[in-house]
Parts: C-alpha cells; sequence; structure tokens
C-alpha cells in the first residue's frame, strides 16, 4: 500500500506528499516542525497512482503553490485551506478513475499504533 | 453456454483494458494558442529598457558598475566602413578552412536571396588592412557569384561591401570575436521559437515558398486538428492539457505518426499535458505495425488506453514507472545502470498488454525486445494480473 497525504503546517498551511511509511513520515514532519503535525487526508492505494495524482496536483495547481525564493516546494499558497485541496484531490481521483481511497483522516504518528 | 474457469478468469484479467471515460474539461489552449495567430503587437527600445532596469539581475549588475566607478570605453564600439571586398584578408588559424559545399549550398538560385547577406566581421590593423574575423563564407559567396557575372558586369575585387571592424592588431580579440559571433555566450533560438518562425511564415507573411516551412506547418496544423499544442518549455502554458515541448522528436514524425498520436491522446488523455514518450511510442507502433503488415484496430488503441489509465493514470506516469523498470532490468542483466533506450516506451507498454491478456495481434520485432522487462514493473501492479 502506498500512500498520497495532505499535510497541515504548524502554521497552518496546506501541503501535500507521497510515502511508502506514513508513520515514518508523519514523524519527520513532526520532528522538523517542533510539535506534532496532522495528515488531515490520506490516501492509499497502488504507489503509481499516488505518484500520478501528486504530478497532477503539482503542475494543475502551479499557480497555487508556494515559493521559496525560487524554490518551488510542496505547499500551496496561505489562501488555499485542505477543503480546497481534498476537494481537488478527490475529484480528480473520481474522475480519472484513480485506484485511491482515503484511509485516514486527521491521522499522526502519537495515534498510529502500528 | 455456461462460462468456463478458464473463460472467466480471462474475463477478469482483460478489466485493466478496458477504459473509462475521463470527463472533457474546455482546454484554454484552443483560444490562446499562440501560433493560431501572432500577437501582431510592436514595442519600442524605450520598453524593453524599461522591461530590462526592472529586473534584479540588471540592477545587481549596474551597481557593480557603479561601485567599481568604471566607465566602459566608446572609443572601443565597432565601426563601419564599405571595403572593396578584393581588400580582404582571411586568418586561416582564426577562422574555419572554407566549407565549399555550404557556400554552394547558400548560394543556389532560389534560396539564395543577397537581402540576407551579413556584415562581414572584421579588425583593421595598424598597417591599414582589414582582417576578416567573421563571415568569410558570406564574402565568397558574394565575390564568386559576382565573378561569375550572375549579377552583371561587376568587378568583385573593387565591389564594396559593407564591414563591421575594430582598430586592433590584438589577434586574441580576432579569435575571441570569432567564438562570439559563432554562438559562444549567445542565447541561442529555442526549438520552439525556430518552429514559431516556420509557422507564422506560413501563417502571418503568407509566404510558401519554403517547402521544409511549409512541412513543419503542416505537422503542427494536424495536431492543432486533435487540440495538441507545441509550447516554449518551462513556458507556463506547459499546465494546459494537450500541450507539448519536445519539438525536436514531433518535428521527426510523419503526419500519419502525429495525426493518430495526437488524435489518441486527444480521445483518452485529453486532460493531461502530453508527455514525450506519447511520439516515441507511436513513431514505434507505426513502423513496426506497418512493417509487419498488421493494423494498429481502434480496440488495440482503446486498450492500451485503458491499460494506461489503470494501472498508471495517465502517460507520464507510465513514463517513469518504464523508465524504473528498465533501470532495474539493466542493472539485474548488465550490472549496473544503462543510459536510457526511447524504444523500451513501446516495448514495455505491448509487453504488459500481453500480460494483461491483451487479444490483438502484434509485431513479434517489438515483442522481443528486453523481453523481461516486464517483470521489473512495480510487484503491486503485476499482481493485478496474477
Amino acid at each position: 500500500m502506498y500512500h498520497l497525504y495532505l499535510v497541515k503546517g504548524i502554521g497552518g498551511r496546506i501541503g501535500f506528499g507521497i510515502a511508502t511509511n506514513i508513520k515514518d513520515r508523519n514523524k519527520h514532519y513532526s520532528s522538523h516542525s517542533g510539535d506534532i503535525v496532522t495528515f488531515p487526508v490520506i490516501y492509499g492505494g497502488l504507489r503509481s497512482h499516488a505518484k500520478a495524482i501528486e504530478k497532477t496536483i503539482k503542475n494543475e495547481l502551479s499557480d497555487h503553490i508556494w515559493y521559496v525564493d525560487d524554490w518551488k516546494t510542496e505547499w500551496l499558497d496561505k489562501k488555499y485551506d485542505e477543503t480546497f485541496l481534498e476537494n481537488f484531490v478527490s475529484k480528480t481521483i473520481e474522475e480519472k478513475h484513480c485506484k485511491l481511497k482515503i484511509i485516514h483522516r486527521n491521522y499522526n504518528f502519537t495515534l498510529d499504533n502500528s | 453456454m455456461p462460462a468456463t474457469a478458464a473463460s472467466m478468469v480471462a474475463q477478469a484479467m482483460t478489466q485493466e483494458l478496458i477504459y473509462q471515460t475521463v470527463p472533457r474539461k474546455p482546454n484554454p489552449m484552443v483560444n490562446i494558442n499562440p501560433l493560431k495567430r501572432g500577437s501582431g503587437k510592436t514595442v519600442t527600445l524605450a520598453d524593453r529598457v524599461i522591461e530590462l532596469e526592472k529586473t534584479a539581475a540588471w540592477k545587481k549588475n549596474i551597481k557593480q558598475w557603479q561601485e567599481e566607478q568604471t566607465l566602459f570605453d566608446m572609443n572601443r564600439l565597432p565601426k563601419v566602413a564599405r571595403v572593396p571586398l578584393g581588400d580582404l584578408l582571411i586568418d586561416e588559424d582564426v577562422q574555419r578552412p572554407l566549407d565549399e559545399k555550404h557556400c554552394a549550398k547558400i548560394a543556389k538560385p532560389g534560396p539564395f536571396d543577397p537581402a540576407l547577406l551579413q556584415t562581414l566581421q572584421c579588425i583593421k590593423r595598424s598597417d591599414g588592412k582589414f582582417v576578416s574575423t567573421d563571415g568569410q563564407h558570406t564574402g565568397a559567396v558574394l565575390s564568386a557569384l559576382l565573378n561569375a557575372g550572375v549579377a552583371g558586369n561587376i568587378n568583385w575585387k573593387t565591389f564594396l561591401f559593407n564591414v563591421q571592424y575594430i582598430e586592433t592588431d590584438d589577434l586574441a580579440f580576432a579569435r575571441r570575436a570569432f567564438s562570439v559571433l559563432n554562438g559562444k555566450g549567445k542565447k541561442r533560438q529555442s526549438a520552439y521559437q525556430l518552429l514559431r518562425n516556420d509557422v507564422y511564415i506560413i501563417r502571418i507573411d503568407g509566404n510558401t515558398s519554403d517547402e521544409e516551412e511549409v512541412i513543419i506547418e503542416k505537422k503542427v496544423s494536424i495536431a492543432e486538428s486533435n487540440e495538441c499544442f507545441p509550447v516554449e518549455e518551462d513556458s507556463p502554458l506547459c499546465k494546459y492539457p494537450s500541450t507539448f515541448t519536445n519539438i525536436a522528436t514531433f518535428k521527426t514524425m510523419t503526419n500519419e505518426e502525429i495525426d493518430l498520436s495526437t488524435k489518441w491522446h486527444n480521445k483518452y488523455f485529453h486532460r493531461d499535458p502530453i508527455h514525450v514518450s506519447l511520439f516515441f511510442i507511436f513513431k514505434d507502433l507505426c513502423r513496426d505495425f506497418n512493417s509487419a503488415k498488421l493494423p494498429i484496430t481502434e480496440k488495440l488503441l482503446e486498450e492500451l488506453a485503458g491499460l494506461i489509465q489503470n494501472l498508471f493514470v495517465d502517460l507520464s506516469q507510465y513514463s517513469s514507472s518504464a523508465k524504473e523498470a528498465y533501470n532495474r532490468w539493466h542493472k539485474n542483466r548488465y550490472g549496473y545502470l544503462g543510459s536510457w533506450n526511447d524504444d523500451a516506451y513501446a516495448c514495455g507498454l505491448l509487453h504488459l498488454y500481453k500480460k494483461f491478456k491483451g487479444q490483438e495481434k502484434l509485431p513479434l520485432t517489438l515483442l522481443d525486445r528486453f523481453d523481461d522487462l516486464i517483470n521489473f514493473f512495480d510487484e503491486d501492479l503485476l499482481n493485478l494480473a496474477a
């Protein structure tokens, strides 16, 4: 199982990413941020589908991406919230018939006993 | 008739070949395609100066000039003169040897246009001699044409031609100038800009005298008729569906290959920008199916689209997955990572088609290559066929 996740930064900014091990990834965000970081939505499914949707986000939302100088990040401009991104991703998954499903909401590693 | 266990399994396998319709969205490129017509806009040099002066890089540059309190030497600006062609010298250690075939090519009646002759670049030595540092082919072609009498009764040796020169005896300058004039440090035209020029000459200027330009414009027209659009690399237009940037590969395709590939993209993957693998795949399919005298059926085209949709979502992800599989395959077979081979796009796709029980006839020439590549695709995908 591969994952496509939405991530909410400590300051409220919304971002996205893909990972095999979601628990490790969440720990990394948390250790960098100095606080527990939440993944508001995690989609699970085929690796190729998660990667394809991540590319679609980067391309179709290219005007909404947050840049640090010339560095293109995997975070959106602050005016876009998690509902906006979740709606975009879920609609894309549905319309493109992707094999990805929501498997967690409001996830963080402290809630994961696996 | 009751279905046998075998036929039920076969039926289940082909689920991955079934394409499901993706809702179509209006493509903004249909209206904003820059190749459709020129902007019709001219700007002044003053506009360009304002544009330049706004940029951080330019401001930084000027700040450095000011800090160093330097002024550039206006006397170093090139001068222009009209010099008898017979008086010009060519330094063989600076310029390339004369390319006679190149000269013959540009002097052909028809394509040769004296209006395109460029000013010769020279240095003027302290002994008053003009030494050409760039443009010997122009000078040689013009002189030889005049000598042949094709411009009337003109003595080429006394014919005055425009030169731009710097007064110096420094040959290091001449050598450096030759490199600069022949491309070093110059901003080259991109493949897209060259294509745009060809298209505009036909569409805006209505000039069809150059066969190559006509051929290029036709290819672009075919792609556009299927709502597919060439755009500049890294331009803001790249985010739109059905745009492509690999002009070099596009230009190598036949009209039929362009039509089939862009039609297929527009039918099944109209929401996505075009990945260059589309062109490589269809070039290989068209050429190998044609050689094998096999038809590329509508059923095959739809099942290939279904396969890509079900396993990879889109062609871009198929290409990434195929490259990963190819790397693993190469490492396994040869013990090291090899450079990517574009033929693996089509071969990998047809191997997958067979794996997922596709029934259409395929040319063995494509199936025989990279024969066990299929085993190196992601396990979660291959499990779907198990």
